[in-house]
């Protein structure tokens, strides 16, 4: 989820072979139900179509649609670390039945 | 003042506004130098009133320097002093590393329902993750 356009992500897309579904959230209408809009920053430098940027946040969601885990970032340049998401997921998530 | 006219002609002695200079030009460089490397370490800091005072002290001594009268060469530091120590005070109160929200989800609510538009400029719906394992991130953009 970011605040990309369409033809940004599937630019990105293509130039890293990312996997994962990349959604393009340029009003920042999910990220204000997930209530991750940082209110810090009214311009989205190098993104210049965008109103503001989200906090920078993993989130682990169970079958269930529960928020089993939150990685919330103090600081807009910096994003989850790999070891960490995967160790949440190995705790939170029974990974040998998926 | 001390050393003028002594005889010993071969080394002149540094004007007062050339040491003041190098002074200056010293203290905007080493916390220019402490304040790129707190950016990139990402932990600048919430308050930066000593970076301000550092910045704004180190272009007042460049300007002080620069009334007392320097050597030539001394003018650069002094000068470099004035640039750096006006300039950077601007970057240092703008520049915002920490971020501000008020509401957030936590841990155990429902997560909320949401339409949007992946990559192909196709329809997302998130009833489409029920029943599954989800990991969602939320970054800033491409850049």
């Amino acid at each position: 989820m970011s605040v990309d356009l369409p033809e940004v992500i599937a630019d990105r897309r293509h130039l890293h072979g990312l996997q994962a579904t990349m959604l393009s959230d340029q009003q920042l209408t999910v990220t204000d139900k997930f209530g991750l809009r940082n209110k810090g920053f009214h311009s989205a430098p190098g993104s210049e179509e965008a109103e503001a940027l989200p906090v920078p946040a993993t989130l682990l969601i169970d079958e269930s649609g529960k928020v089993v885990w939150i990685d919330l970032s103090a600081d807009y340049q910096r994003r989850s670390d790999p070891s960490v998401v995967l160790a949440a997921m190995e705790a939170h998530f029974d990974i040998a039945g998926h | 003042m001390e050393g003028r006219g002594s005889g010993r002609a071969a080394v002149k002695p540094m004007k007062t506004g050339t040491k003041i200079a190098l002074v200056a030009a010293v203290i905007a460089a080493v916390t220019a130098r402490y304040w790129f490397y707190l950016a990139a370490e990402v932990s600048l800091p919430a308050d930066r009133t000593g970076f301000v005072i550092a910045f704004l002290g180190a272009a007042a001594l460049g300007v002080y320097a620069l009334i007392k009268r320097t050597s030539w060469l001394g003018a650069i530091p002094a000068v470099f002093a004035i640039v750096v120590g006006a300039f950077l005070p601007f970057t240092v109160s703008i520049s915002a590393q920490i971020v501000e929200r008020d509401s957030v989800i936590e841990v155990g609510d429902a997560m909320p329902q949401f339409t949007s538009t992946d990559g192909q400029g196709q329809a997302f719906d998130s009833a489409s993750l029920n029943g599954h394992l989800v990991l969602i991130k939320f970054f800033r953009a491409h850049w």
